[in-house]
Order: C-alpha cells, then structure tokens, then sequence
C-alpha cells in the first residue's frame, strides 16, 4: 500500500512545472532580442508556411505568427497571473472573513457563494463581456476576478473553520487583539498553501478563460494575445485551407503553458503543506482546476 | 424531502439572480440601454416589434422596480423575446431547437466520461504506485490543464481534416431530412462522435482522479481490511466494499463537472461547427444578438440547475442518511 516511486515522479513532475513556466516567462520578456517582427504589422505574404523567414509561418494577413506567440505570451501571463491574483485576493478575504466571523455574516457570504457556483461561468462571462464590447485584456481580467472568487472562497471558509479553534487564535482573542489582525495576523499565515493552490489554480483558470472569451470573438482583436491568435486563425480557416501553423502554434503554447502551471500546483502544495501529501492532496487540488475549468 | 425542498428554493434564487444580471447589465453600460441591445436591430424589425421586445425587457415607462418586475414576469411566462438575427423567430425556439443537441452531446459525453473516469480511478487507486496508476494520474493533468478550445481543435485537426475520417461540421449530413429513419440517426451518431470524444477527453481525468482519491482515502478503513480477512476475492473487495462507498462523493462532484460539461460543449461547437447552443450563441455574439445571448444565460443556467438537482436527488437515493434527515 505504501506508495513506492510516487514521490519521486512527483517531485520532477513540479521541477519539469517550474521550467516550463519560467521558459514561456522569460521567452515573453525577451521577446524583442528574439524576433525583429513587429507582431501586428504585415510583414510577409498571406500564410506563407514555416520557413527560414518565418519560423512559424505568416498568417491570413500576413503578420509573423513566431513573433505574435511571443508578444502574446506577455498578455496571457498578464492577464492570467493578474486575475489569478484578484481571484484569489478576493476568495480568500471572503472566506477567511465568512469562516471566522460565523452567524449572520457567514450565512449571507455562503449564500452569495453557492450562488455563484451554480449559475454557469462561462455563459455568465460570456453575457459581461458582449455587454462590455471588444475587452481589453485588462477588463477581463477585471470581469474574471469579478466572478470566479467563489471556489477559493468555499475552500478558504472551510479552512478557516478548523484554524480558528487552534490555541494561538484563542489565546490572541483573549489578549484583546482586533478582529482584523488575528485574521490577517493570525488566520491567514496558516492558510498560505490553499492560497498558494488557490492563486494558481486560478491563473490556470484566467489563461483558459480569457484564450476562450478571445477565440469567441470578445476580445479586442486588436491585442496580440494567444486568444487573439485563435481567433484570428479560426477566422481565417486556417484549418481548412491547411495553414496549421497558424492555429496550432497558439494551441501548442496554450496546452504548454496549463501542463507547465498544472505541474507546479504540485510543487507549492507539497512545500507548504507536507502533512498533506498523502490522500486528499490531490482532490482538493483537482477540485480546484475543475472549479476553474469548469465554470468555463 | 425537506433537504430537496431547500435545494429548489435555492436554485430558484440563483435563477432569479441570472435573471437579475441580465435585467441590470444594459442598463448599467454607459448610454442608453435600449439603443445598446437593439442597435443591431434597428433597420430590421419593424417598428411595433420592437415596441414588443422592449417590453419583454422591461423598458416599460415607470420605476425601475417596476421595470425589474416586468421583465421577471416576462421570464417566469416563458417569453425571453424575439432573436434579432433569425427574427421573427421566438428566442425560445432558437434555443429549444438547439438545445436538443446540446444535451445530447453533454449527456452522452458526461456519461461515458463518468463511466470511463470512475473505472480508471477504481483500478488506479487499487493499483497505487504501479504503472498504471502513474499513467492515469499523469494523464489526467494533462487532460485537465489544457484548455476545451484547444483539445477541440487538435481533434478536428487530426481526425478531421488530416486523416478524413470524421465530418468536419453540422449534427447530420445537411442532404439527409431528419426523420427517425435508420439512415439519419447513423448521420447523427457519425457526426457526432467526435465531438462526443472531445468532451470526454476533457472530462475523463477530473472523474479518475477523484475516484482515484476518494478510493485511496477508503482503502485503509477497517471494513476493507474485515472484508480481505474474510477471504473475499479482489475483485468483491475493490467493487462491492470500496469503489460503492467511494462512489458518494464522486456523484456531487458530477454536479460540479456539469459547469465543465456546459462549457466544453459551447466552445467544441463552435469549433465543430455543430448547431448546439454554444454554436447559437457564438453566431449570436458575432451578431450582436443581445436577446439570444441573454437568452442563453437563462436557458443554461437552468439546464444547470436542473442537472444540479437531479444529482441531489440520486444523492438521497444513494445515502440513506440524508432519507432520514
């Protein structure tokens, strides 16, 4: 029953993580010394293939599909990383304030956080975004802090719960010391591996999300983002008249990019939270992304 | 029957809020809110049809709660408007006709996937460490880090347009009538196949590795150990021992993957081209078809809802605890 090369794999899983996210990371800002393509002008013929030119081929207009996968990438680590982080600020404020003031202030937090785990996510985001027209990176990433917090903010309650019977917060209350310290001071500190799994499982979920609202035609096309370039090849049929560079670059890069921040997940959970290698790990984590994509 | 009955009300209170949201939103944007939804309408419809779909939005002359009622009675009366891109057609219909696809897409594909998922997760989790295991697990982050779209995309790519072998669009050969002829269904399933193997890519490794989790979490109980120490076969101990009790959390989760199953399925229409509501609504956002989209909203929150009920009536059927309470 003991787990025999488990937790090797584990462990090169989160190393292998961690070097793709940091290469797509530092790929993204040196994007200038890479290429001399400017990502948005016209600088080739209508979907030229891969050649010495063009490493990755041009696409329906003619841009420089290599230079628009680097440029893209600053805007999808943005906006992901940047939503991630709201999601994940808001999530977790509400529910270490839901699970450890309890009674009428939980009742009304868990209410609004069950709602919006029911009504669908993306058909939701989907209705902000139309009414919004052509979003700028930064609005959705505004939109999904909007609205995706409520995973994190269910964990992060139950969490809270058990932390808050632990001597050092009785004691703290017994001293006197405002509400608001021992939550931030006291609370928080402890919950810092479910925020850590929180926060990236949520830049998973921002990155997926803004490339799908983007490939549906709710972006602002004229951003280069990996969204953008989907959508923009899916416009063009770049499958059907055979100019797959053009569609499975953003693609590759997309699925790159979620198994690189997906392997990581495993490496700040196992950091910060050794007594939880064993059993649930996993499930919450899996919990997590399910949340993420699946409100997608 | 009490837990069942607070469900409903609750799921009738976040269908209100769905119905809320999109009361609110036109009329939160900068400008005015009738020429932001019915711009695109303008030359099209004739006026008295569009003095109609105010109406049915609540742009009636008043107070803005009596503006909200309006349009929550329209709702609850089943009259979401009329499509601005297909009118005159109900909004209602356009969806009704495309929901058909959609929940069969989603059913069948949510099916299998949980069938599949669960018994991968039962021999993974009995086989914990081995090859397999490691395979499963491996696998289902990977299936669960990359995004619908781009699964969607490699399929139709690879199976569709590289080797031929499957349809590249629409739910039947457009040729053929649909009738419940042998012939058409056969159209059907060939159609639908593959986007029916995409969504079940997507969904396949959340199901394993929750069965996976939740039978390791089991394995080490006193009941399983009794159950070996009476001799029982492998099999008997991993089936009817473990893998049943194991199963309970697993049926919630269902209801959670529903979110994941309606998602997957918008965006791997779109890119099959296949004329379900995600299919509806990409060509309704392209249209600026503000009725069909907050339409869809509605329509989707309340497939979810109802699968989101479903799943707790089976749970009560599964766990004679919650009969008592």
């Amino acid at each position: 029953m003991k787990k025999s090369s488990f937790p090797l794999i584990r462990n090169r899983k989160a190393m292998v993580g961690a070097l793709i996210v940091a290469f797509i990371l530092a790929v993204a800002i040196a994007a200038p010394l890479l290429t001399s393509y400017d990502p948005s002008a016209r600088v080739g013929r209508p979907h030229q293939a891969p050649s010495w030119d063009h490493w990755l081929g041009t696409t329906r207009i003619g841009q420089d599909v290599f230079a628009r996968l680097l440029y893209g990438a600053r805007t999808s680590l943005a906006v992901g990383f940047g939503a991630g982080l709201l999601i994940t600020a808001v999530g977790t404020a509400l529910g270490i304030i839901a699970g450890y003031r309890g009674g009428k202030v939980d009742e009304v937090i868990s209410f609004f956080t069950n709602m919006v785990l029911v009504v669908p996510n993306l058909p939701l985001l989907l209705v902000l975004a139309a009414f919004i027209g052509q979003a700028s990176p930064w609005v959705i990433a505004l939109i999904l802090g909007c609205t995706s917090w409520a995973w994190g903010a269910r964990v992060t309650r139950a969490e809270t719960l058990s932390v808050k019977q632990k001597d050092y917060v009785k004691s703290a209350e017994m001293m006197g010391e405002p509400r608001w310290r021992i939550m931030s001071f006291e609370i928080f500190p402890n919950l810092i591996s479910i925020v850590g799994i929180n926060f990236i499982g949520s830049v998973i979920f921002a990155i997926i999300t803004q490339a799908t609202l983007e490939f549906l035609g709710l972006g602002d096309p004229k951003v280069v983002s990996w969204g953008t370039m989907l959508y923009g090849a899916q416009k063009a049929s770049a499958l059907s008249v055979g100019a797959w560079w053009d569609i499975l670059t953003p693609c590759f890069a997309l699925a790159f990019l979620g198994i690189g921040l997906s392997l990581l997940n495993f490496a700040v959970d196992e950091i910060a939270n050794p007594r939880l290698r064993t059993g649930n790990r996993l499930g919450r984590w899996q919990a997590l992304i399910r949340s993420g994509e699946g409100r997608l | 029957m009490a837990f069942l009955l607070r469900r409903l009300c609750f799921y009738l209170a976040a269908f209100v809020a769905a119905a809320t949201i999109n009361f609110f939103l036109p009329r939160l944007m900068p400008g005015d809110p009738v020429q932001i939804m019915f711009s695109s309408a303008g030359a099209e419809l004739p006026p008295e049809s569009l003095q109609a779909l105010k109406l049915t939005f609540g742009f009636v002359d008043g107070p803005l709660w009596q503006q909200y009622l309006t349009y929550l009675g329209s709702i609850f009366s089943g009259d979401l408007g009329r499509s601005i891109k297909y009118f005159p057609l109900p909004v209602t219909t356009v969806l009704g006709n495309a929901l058909i696809w959609t929940v069969g897409l989603m059913g069948t594909a949510t099916l299998v996937s949980f069938a599949l998922g669960t018994f991968l997760g039962i021999l993974a989790a009995w086989r914990r460490g081995s090859l397999f295991d490691v395979i499963v697990s491996v696998g289902a982050i990977f299936a669960t880090s990359v995004p619908a779209v781009v699964t969607s995309l490699i399929v139709v790519f690879t199976f569709g347009f590289t080797l031929g072998w499957f349809p590249t669009g629409y739910a039947a050969d457009p040729a053929l009538d649909p009738a419940l002829s042998l012939q058409y269904l056969g159209s059907v399933a060939y159609h639908g196949i593959l986007p029916m193997l995409t969504l079940c890519a997507v969904l396949t490794g959340g199901f394993a590795v929750t069965m996976r989790n939740n039978m390791i979490n089991l394995l080490g109980e006193d009941y399983i150990v009794m159950a070996r120490a009476k001799g029982l076969s492998d099999t008997r101990v991993m089936l009817w021992y473990a893998a049943r009790n194991a199963l309970l959390p697993t049926v919630s989760s269902l209801a959670i993957a529903i979110g994941t199953v309606l998602g997957g399925s918008l965006v791997t229409e779109v890119v099959f081209n296949y004329p379900g509501l995600g299919n509806i609504l990409y060509q309704a956002i392209l249209a600026r078809d503000y009725p069909v989209i907050q339409g869809q909203l509605l329509i989707m929150t309340a497939t979810m809802l109802i699968a989101n009920f479903i799943v707790d009536v089976s749970y009560v059927l599964l766990d004679p605890r919650l009969k008592r309470a």
